[in-house]
């Protein structure tokens, strides 16, 4: 049993905290946080010179050939650092969906431009009035003559939708989950673009007979579904990251910051507080591998699995991520309410990702509906 | 968790399973699985038969039975003898003083208390604890005084558990009151039916017998009952309790005992249904399930380190302890609240007699076993000697 990063893995953890130790430091973010995109260009440009872009993509297509596994390295990476670039849009979702349904010419179109960091993607699925199921979309897609459709709806929380290029948008055709690709610039599509609370870049989206591709003919169901399992993970990843450094922060500030004659984290009543983080940490850590694992498990029938493994990390990880956010800022006391000192930047984040994509609530209810993940048995009873 | 396992680990895990579910009696392993309690018998016949095949004592050395295995593998042997509800092996024998003993006793010694102790011939008994000495176990006062050939031993242990069973008694006495508190304790073998050796019972809130108190009032011991030097019993019992809290998270018994409560659950009807569709109960069902999951795989993770070659005590065993006992008494607690009105009573058997029904399943055990759970979180370094743990060691608070 081996449950440690490999060699290539610990590399290119240790190569891009390195990175982003001297590039993306406190002061370099904020000047992107505040600038008028919200991300850095020059930072994607370098995301994607370093490889980071293409990391699972195929080698034909531009990139590294590697695996979730690689991806989920660079995701917890980019949450100590609280990367504002639309990384989990475009490289996690975005390509993943082309990669999955993409035809070859789809593929060879968008592909290389992802990895090179000339194409922004977004995947819009979340409709308003309906809270996070994606299954049946109001939004519509119609055929036209010649193979072409036209997507007629409205999205919103589409997560890195403000400088996206491509949607790949959900949408039902004649009741039919279909999947499908439009160009931001194209006629009938607008946007109106938000800042999530934690800075990274949303939009709604409205689609007005806009022309659209079809993504493939594959079980749209099915590709949704891993989409979204892959993505959960990623954002798995992401959140062990920000909590890591978080609690780092946190013990820090315990041991420097005096009162009283003593740093505070003299205090038990501190001490025993941050132990339990430490310990919500491990639980987190340990469920962002386990649902690496899931993704990456390449048994057949392992979807059902799958599935219900992203699941039940995502409620121990926005468990800890609750309290690991709420926590932090209340043992920083009043400088954690600042926008100038970082531990409330990362509460920020850890608040977003735990409702991103699913919540706690919501996937508990979900998985107790399948099941749960212990079979019922008890020796006196048939 | 078996697909993490490689093809080798996978093999033995099937072997345990199959040992465990063959060569231990079906009476035994239904015992367990229902929360019944076991008999000084039940016990030593279990470890016994464990012990004919070499899995009584598999973490000590080699020559003394143990087996030169992985800790995944030692995981393993646990985590399917839970599972498959075999009794475990006296913890007091096997990761207490026996590899006290064998770590750090004479030869003689060794041979004269290993065997029996791991075919439980020798039923041991834990003499730490003293009524002003808990959490801070190296303040004990009962002392043993040098005269001659003998330590002449006066003081109280007590939460001496199964200590009624007991033949022999591992204590922690104090030969040297003049020096620093831990520097003055040594590590003493006494025989229990030495005169002068009370035990007393003590009634806990559970209804049951489970600890004791144990008096000393001029007992003589023979001072090649000494393991070790004079004066380092500490280090001796900071090994010990190194070795107890490994697997003290017990995931295969609370994967057991959740089991149980939900198929329970499953069948108990309420007024809106099954007690499992009952959309608060099954939520928290469902995060417990979600947290041993949490829990299991945070032990593969340092059980992974440590295959990767470092021996050392890890502290995050401490996060293994805080969270796994926490989880006990949680499941606990489930199985109480699937019985609700119905397991309110202490019973000793279900059949109410005179045309009365039956009680439900688990209404003898289920209360019994959360007061008795309680202990969980108190004994082998109580949670808050845990966090302590944490926060010094990881986090240098």
């Amino acid at each position: 049993m081996d449950l440690e990063l490999n060699d290539i893995q610990q590399e290119l953890a240790s190569t891009l905290n390195k990175y982003l130790r001297s590039e993306y430091d406190t002061q370099a973010r904020e000047a992107i946080l505040h600038s008028e995109e919200g991300i850095s260009r020059e930072k994607w440009e370098a995301f994607a010179e370093m490889g980071l872009l293409g990391l699972a993509i195929p080698e034909n297509y531009g990139g590294a050939e590697m695996t979730f596994a690689e991806v989920a390295v660079v995701l917890e990476a980019f949450g100590r650092s609280l990367v504002l670039e639309p990384f989990l849009a475009t490289a996690v979702l975005g390509a993943n969906a082309i990669a999955a349904a993409g035809s070859e010419e789809q593929k060879q179109e968008i592909l290389p431009s992802v990895c090179e960091g000339q194409t922004f993607l977004a995947f819009a699925a979340l409709e308003p009035g309906l809270r996070y199921a994606v299954d049946a979309p109001s939004t519509t897609a119609s055929a036209g003559a010649d193979g072409a459709f036209t997507i007629s709806g409205e999205k919103n929380g589409v997560l890195g939708g403000d400088v996206a290029d491509q949607f790949i948008v959900t949408a039902s055709e004649n009741g039919e989950l279909g999947l499908f690709l439009v160009a931001a610039t194209a006629t009938g599509v607008s946007r109106v673009t938000h800042r999530q609370a934690d800075g990274q870049g949303s939009a709604s989206v409205k689609f007005d007979n806009a022309p659209a591709q079809r993504l493939g003919a594959a079980d749209a169901h099915a590709v949704v579904a891993e989409l979204l399992d892959t993505a959960n993970a990623a954002i798995m990843a992401e959140a062990v990251g920000v909590m890591e450094a978080s609690l780092t922060m946190t013990a820090e500030y315990l041991k420097t910051r005096e009162q009283f004659g003593a740093p505070i984290g003299a205090n038990q009543a501190l001490q025993h507080r941050a132990a339990d983080l430490y310990a919500d940490l491990e639980y987190a850590r340990s469920m962002a591998l386990y649902s690496r694992l899931a993704v990456t498990n390449e048994e057949a029938g392992s979807e059902k699995d799958r599935h219900r493994d992203v699941i039940a990390a995502k409620i121990i990880i926005d468990q800890s991520a609750r309290t690991i956010s709420q926590e932090s800022i209340q043992m920083h006391g009043g400088i954690g309410m600042t926008m100038e000192y970082p531990i409330g930047h990362y509460a920020k984040r850890l608040t977003v990702i735990s409702r991103t994509f699913d919540d706690a609530d919501s996937l508990t209810a979900e998985l107790a509906e399948i099941g749960g993940l212990i079979e019922p048995q008890a020796a006196d009873l048939n | 968790m078996d697909t993490l396992l490689n093809a080798e680990e996978r093999e033995f895990a099937q072997k345990m399973r199959q040992f465990y579910r063959t060569e231990i009696p079906e009476e035994l392993r239904f015992k367990v699985a229902t929360g019944q309690e076991l008999t000084k018998e039940d016990m030593v016949t279990s470890q016994r038969i464990l012990n004919q095949h070499g899995f009584a004592v598999p973490n000590w050395p080699v020559e003394w039975g143990g087996q030169d295995w992985t800790p995944v593998q030692r995981h393993i042997w646990l985590e399917e003898m839970q599972l498959a509800c075999v009794p475990q092996p006296l913890p007091f024998n096997v990761s207490m003083v026996g590899p006290v003993i064998a770590t750090f006793g004479s030869q003689e010694i060794k041979e004269r208390f290993l065997p029996a102790t791991a075919n439980i011939d020798i039923w041991w008994s834990q003499g730490f604890s003293e009524p002003d000495a808990g959490s801070d176990l190296a303040s004990l006062k009962t002392s043993a005084v040098r005269d001659g050939d003998k330590y002449i031993v006066n003081g109280q242990k007590t939460w001496t558990t199964l200590g009624q069973y007991g033949d022999w008694m591992f204590n922690l006495v104090r030969t040297d009151p003049n020096v620093k508190k831990q520097a003055g304790i040594s590590f003493l073998l006494i025989d229990m039916k030495t005169p002068g050796v009370t035990v007393r019972p003590i009634q806990l809130i559970d209804g049951g017998h489970e600890v004791n108190e144990v008096f000393f009032d001029n007992v003589e011991v023979p001072v090649e009952n000494l393991v070790g030097e004079e004066n380092k019993g500490w280090t001796y019992a900071k090994f010990l309790l190194g070795n107890e809290r490994t697997g003290i998270a017990r995931i295969g018994g609370s994967k057991v005992n959740l089991a149980r409560a939900k198929a329970y659950a499953a069948v108990t009807k309420t007024a809106r249904g099954t007690l499992l569709d009952d959309p608060l109960f099954s939520a928290r069902l469902t995060r417990i399930e979600a947290e041993l999951t949490a829990l299991e795989m945070t032990q593969l993770r340092i059980l992974s380190t440590q295959a990767a070659g470092s021996d050392k005590p890890d502290p995050r065993s401490s996060v293994l302890k805080l969270k796994g006992s926490q989880l006990q008494e949680d499941i606990s607690e489930l199985l109480v609240d699937v019985l609700g009105p119905q397991g309110l009573d202490f019973v000793t058997d279900r059949a109410q007699g005179e045309g009365l029904s039956d009680l439900p399943l688990g209404a003898v055990d289920a209360l019994p076993a959360y007061f008795n759970t309680r202990k969980v979180t108190i004994y082998g370094g109580s949670s808050e000697v845990q966090r302590g743990i944490i926060s010094k060691a990881l986090l240098g608070l």
